[in-house]
């Protein structure tokens, strides 16, 4: 009669947890899917943004054709990658060159007295730091994600019910590396 | 486990993990409040000893202090405080912006500001709260929402002037950890309890006026009064102690949420030198403005009505002093 009621209990005390650790996993995987969505859209955002930005400066900067054409070329190259893996190497080029081309327009004090380059480059500004906050938090929430899936006794669920690991996504920050450049 | 390429290497043996810090925080705020709920069960149960009170003897004050009447104060008060904090966590967060005179503001009149917004939420993966600015020329920052998907964040019209993109950054992203960390519904609890506190001490102190003068005139001087005497001096004492202890309690609580915010924001931002020089501006050019008083000065970024960088006033002060707060933003790195 006892044993009854303990193996009642303990089969009741599994299932809460099998209920539990599924939900757990359903809301990492849907946080970290809406993470990396974030990221998306910001990401669209930068790839709509750049040819703007080299419009209105080509003109002022006639002498970093180079540069621009630089830019132009990564940001395309971004636009058609597809999944972490092709993405994280892409934007981290694009970053790279527009950092460039930032620390570039430093030496153009005629774009800084431009509203509609000011305007550009805060957007700009934003969008890259977006991507960045939007990447810490995506890493974050995956971070969530894999420990669960890899960890014992948790990974026999996942396993059960098909929830994989996601990858990190690596894309350096611009703001920190922005180089100092002054004509003075 | 591999470390994100953009946080720094740690520079020294002081240096903390911010997460742990956070940790430590929630811990020591959910041991505050343990013990403002303890002060208001005790409160209670020593109001109730004394009306239940039989007998004459010392003995007789302990029993009443376990009796029924006790436990029934204790479980009262505490449950009180806990239904009137329910009360206000549902109406409190809309009375900050309107007594501070804040006003929402659009995206085409402050687009940096509203970006720096998106991008904390982003950091913090929560939705975008309003953005809200006071038009004075003082520089300050405020965060208030009981929940994180209706959370406000308001900065005066003088920080937009004075600040930099990364101090205001910085700003945001500690208002954004108030509102990632729940804080106003942390406080608005505190003050509910607290405040509740206070009313009953101010009850009882005049009730024990009031009944005990009508006593002493019906029975004299008769064998109740020797354990009866230390219930009301144990009471009197409690009635006085209590909301001084539950204000002090208050004001730690406060702090601790203070240097919450404070780590949050670093990890968010991942850069403690925007936030340091934003205080060390913010504090310099601290004062009061119109529909800052005691009751709001809690919310803000640098407290409003005084200046803190020195440590002498720490007790009673809702904001730990600049020093403090700078230091351990650079042991976090």
């Amino acid at each position: 009669m006892d044993t009854t009621w303990i193996v009642i209990g303990i089969g009741v005390a599994i299932g809460l947890w099998l209920m539990m650790t599924y939900n757990r996993l359903v809301s990492l995987r849907n946080q970290a899917k809406n993470a990396w969505a974030q990221i998306d859209v910001q990401l669209k955002r930068r790839h709509d943004l750049i040819p703007n930005l080299v419009e209105v400066v080509k003109d002022a900067m006639g002498y970093e054709q180079e540069t621009l054409k630089q830019v132009v070329a990564a940001r395309n190259a971004a636009v058609n990658a597809s999944g972490p893996a092709e993405v994280g190497p892409a934007e981290s080029a694009l970053t790279a060159a527009v950092t460039r081309l930032f620390a570039l327009m430093e030496s153009y004090p005629q774009l800084k007295a431009n509203d509609n380059v000011m305007q550009l480059q805060e957007e700009l500004t934003t969008t890259e730091n977006k991507i960045s906050f939007a990447r810490q938090f995506y890493n974050d929430s995956i971070m969530g994600l894999n420990n669960m899936v890899e960890s014992f006794p948790a990974n026999f669920i996942a396993g059960t019910f098909g929830f994989a690991t996601m990858a990190h996504l690596d894309i350096p920050d611009a703001e920190r590396a922005v180089p100092k450049v002054s004509l003075r | 486990m591999s470390v994100p390429s953009s946080v720094p290497t740690p520079t020294g043996p002081t240096r903390t993990d911010f997460l742990s810090a956070q940790r430590s925080n929630r811990r020591k705020t959910r041991w505050l409040l343990i013990i403002l709920t303890l002060i208001a069960a005790g409160f209670g149960a020593s109001v109730g000893s004394v009306l239940e009170f039989e007998g004459g003897t010392a003995e007789d004050a302990i029993r009443a202090l376990t009796g029924p009447a006790a436990v029934a104060g204790a479980l009262l008060l505490a449950g009180a405080s806990m239904a009137w904090s329910g009360i206000a966590l549902a109406f409190g967060d809309r009375m900050v912006t309107g007594m501070a005179g804040a006003h929402e503001i659009s995206r085409e009149e402050e687009p940096q500001l509203h970006n720096i917004v998106e991008e904390m939420a982003l950091a913090a993966g929560l939705p975008k709260p309003k953005v809200l600015v006071i038009e004075t020329e003082v520089p300050n920052a405020f965060a208030t929402g009981m929940r994180t998907s209706r959370a406000a964040i308001g900065v005066t019209r003088g920080l937009l002037q004075t600040l930099t993109r990364s101090e205001l950054q910085g700003v945001i992203g500690h208002e954004m950890g108030h509102v990632a960390n729940l804080d106003t519904r942390y406080m608005t609890a505190v003050s509910v309890t607290v405040g509740l506190i206070a009313l009953i001490g101010n009850v009882a102190l005049r009730s024990l006026q009031w009944g005990g003068m009508g006593r002493s005139r019906s029975s004299g001087s008769d064998k109740k009064g020797g354990g009866q005497a230390i219930l009301v001096v144990l009471l009197i004492v409690f009635a006085i102690l209590a909301p001084i202890a539950a204000k002090l309690v208050q004001f730690a609580v406060s702090r601790q949420r203070e240097y919450l915010a404070d780590a949050t924001s670093v990890q968010f931002t991942r850069n403690p030198e925007g936030l340091i020089s934003a205080l060390e501006k913010l504090t310099r050019a601290a004062q009061p403005f119109p529909g800052v008083s005691g009751a709001t000065q809690h919310l803000f970024i640098v407290n409003p009505l005084r200046q803190f960088t020195s440590r002498t006033p720490a007790l009673f002060a809702t904001h730990p002093a600049l020093e403090d707060r700078i230091a351990r933003l650079k042991n976090l790195g």
